[in-house]
């Protein structure tokens, strides 16, 4: 059933602008919206594995009749193995990531129906059209096509900010775009140099070019290209220097969106991560420079957060840190390390969306994310309270759930790899992150309530609470039972190595 | 005098060199946000010009194979088309991400009364 591929893309961007059609029609948004969203995650279980060829144009090597008619310099060269059309590659780990996502995106929007009080079409739109732009970066074998959807992507992400409608967002998004419009033409630009050298956008004709020495990878073509593909994904992924604008943007969304936003962070990252790990495997500096900027991301995410008031930032910050252990797994690049980053990277987007969105009751009831405003909150919802401590606990690496696995097995691989400060680096990173999520949740929970703090809505939506703890539950299963996710990543990651 | 020979595709890889070198400096070093947002306009420019112009071959033909044309001339004489493909797409989506650009332009504008990027971020 390889064409079922296509459909985890197509299906949200058609839902997206029927959506986008039925605005101000709230009844059918709504029903469109969680009947599409609940199918996210289920197409990529149905899926088999396997390759999906846009216009059905194969290889011409798999079609030898039409290759005999071909002339020599087409049948007899690299251009009868090269992929013609756009290449879509479903694999494990595309089916776990794009799993993951659906969940994520079906508990953002499912909150957000629930907690808004006005359905807006477009916001709807925005949220289903970013879910499909990440997850073609995950399925595209082209780095074109990843172009597209990186920038489709990056497009939805203002849009999301724009329609939050909260303090100074447009500010923030005109700096995000004005970089990402900077970031993208870069990108572009880099793919264009590797397009010159190989003649080709596929990832596999790349490869493939590299290995039989058609053409000569440490040109300066390539490493131009190389540079300008690195810059690009700096920006989509908000490592350094990009992660004081990737933690506004994260702040000046709504949390529901804010939980969804992290989660195409992510996936973003691994998506062009592993795309530059494919191609440019060769380059001997290739993973001392993932190395230095995941260390610089944990890092400064941190401390970052340590000096913040709003929890939105906070979080924001946290995550840019945790996006550091993904590229320390991926940078140390041996088979252990890069499954702990991939399964690390799965544990952050279900941990922060889980955070994002507990954190968003606060929001939700006081109408301010300000811990100096806030205070005495576990009197009002002690359930949603207790949940999103054990949500820190996660993060901050703390038995038995998912956190922990995966950071013992980024410190396990660093260990025996032979970067024993690496382990020690992520073991204080961890230590400093409890302590920051602590700290925000004193301010927020168990400090005496400040006299001028007005309660705004007094029940927080019963979906809110059974997405939290639908998502607590996840993480506690996956603490339990790593294998669950390590099982889909470790096929993949022997194929990569 | 000196006569300056220059081949059609070195003179259009130096132009995109050119558009992305300027539309860098007004993107970064200017304050106006329309001027910035046409400083991106040019690199955007740039780079679709430096990937049509891998897409040319010095007295190719247009790649459309025509019947009766002999597929092994056809092959050594067209234009390379991929680069112009993507380009087109390239294009679109440089298109939208200006017009959501000068929207947020024109809101900040109403809402700040200036142009200006330094005032309207200020630290932010």
């Amino acid at each position: 059933m390889n064409e079922l591929i296509p459909l985890m893309v197509i299906i949200p961007i058609a839902c997206g602008l029927l959506l986008n059609l039925l605005h101000k029609k709230d009844t059918a948004i709504k029903i469109l919206a969680i009947v599409v969203a609940i199918v996210l995650p289920i197409i990529p279980l149905l899926s088999n594995y396997g390759l999906h060829y846009f216009g059905g144009h194969a290889p011409l090597i798999e079609n030898p009749i039409l290759l005999e008619t071909l002339p020599s310099q087409i049948s007899q060269s690299a251009l009868a193995i090269f992929h013609p059309a756009i290449t879509y590659s479903y694999e494990s780990l595309q089916k776990l990531f794009i799993f993951v996502l659906g969940i994520v995106a079906f508990f953002a929007i499912f909150t957000s129906l629930n907690e808004t009080k006005k359905v807006s079409g477009p916001y709807m739109f925005l949220m289903f059209m970013g879910t499909a732009a990440v997850t073609a970066l995950l399925l595209s074998n082209d780095i074109f096509h990843m172009y597209i959807f990186f920038e489709i992507a990056a497009l939805c992400q203002v849009g999301i900010i724009l329609v939050s409608s909260t303090k100074e967002n447009y500010e923030t998004a005109l700096k995000y775009m004005i970089l990402g419009s900077i970031g993208g033409p870069l990108l572009l630009l880099g793919i264009g140099f590797i397009l010159g050298a190989v003649g080709s956008v596929n990832i596999s004709d790349i490869i493939y070019a590299i290995n039989q020495n058609l053409v000569n990878p440490f040109s300066q073509t390539f490493l131009i290209g190389f540079g300008l593909i690195l810059f690009g994904w700096l920006y989509a992924s908000g490592l350094p220097p990009f992660h004081t604008i990737k933690s506004s943007i994260y702040s000046k969304a709504l949390p529901h969106s804010a939980a969804l936003l992290q989660s195409f962070t992510v996936v973003t990252f691994i998506a062009m991560g592993l795309v530059i790990f494919r191609i440019f495997s060769y380059l001997p500096f290739l993973k001392v420079i993932i190395l230095v900027f995941s260390l610089i991301a944990m890092i400064l995410g941190v401390t970052m957060a340590i000096i913040q008031t709003d929890i939105r930032r906070i979080l924001g910050f946290l995550a840019v840190g945790e996006l550091g252990y993904i590229g320390i797994g991926l940078g140390i690049g041996t088979t252990l390390s890069i499954t702990a980053g991939l399964f690390q990277a799965v544990n952050e987007i279900l941990i922060t969306a889980l955070l994002f969105i507990g954190f968003g009751t606060v929001f939700y009831l006081t109408n301010s994310s300000d811990t100096k405003k806030l205070g005495g909150l576990i009197t009002q919802n002690p359930k949603i309270a207790i949940m999103v401590l054990l949500g820190g606990f996660a993060m901050a690496g703390v038995p038995p759930f998912n956190g922990f696995q995966s950071k013992l097995m980024i410190i396990e691989s660093a260990l025996k790899a032979g970067f024993p400060e690496i382990s020690i680096i992520a073991v204080l990173v961890s230590i400093v992150t409890f302590m920051v999520f602590m700290k925000a949740f004193y301010s927020v929970y168990l400090k005496p309530k400040p006299q001028d703090l007005s309660i705004v809505n007094e029940n927080i939506p019963k979906s809110t609470i059974l997405s939290i703890a639908v998502l607590l539950i996840i993480c506690l299963i996956i603490g339990l039972f790593p294998q669950l996710v390590t099982d889909n990543i470790s096929p993949f990651v022997a194929g990569l190595i | 005098m000196i006569d300056i020979v220059i081949d059609t595709q070195l003179a259009s890889l130096f132009t995109s060199a050119a558009f992305i070198i300027v539309g860098l400096f007004a993107a970064i070093f200017l304050d106006n946000i329309i001027k910035k947002i046409i400083g991106i306009a040019f690199i955007e420019e740039g780079a679709n010009l430096f990937i049509v112009t891998l897409g040319y071959k010095p007295g190719g033909i247009v790649p459309i194979f025509l019947p009766g044309m002999d597929a092994e001339w056809f092959a050594l004489n067209s234009a390379y088309p991929l680069p112009h493909a993507l380009v087109l797409t390239s294009i679109v989506i440089g298109a939208s991400t200006l017009a959501v650009m000068l929207a947020i332009a024109i809101v900040l504008y109403k809402k700040h009364g200036t142009l200006s990027t330094s005032e309207i971020l200020g630290d932010k």
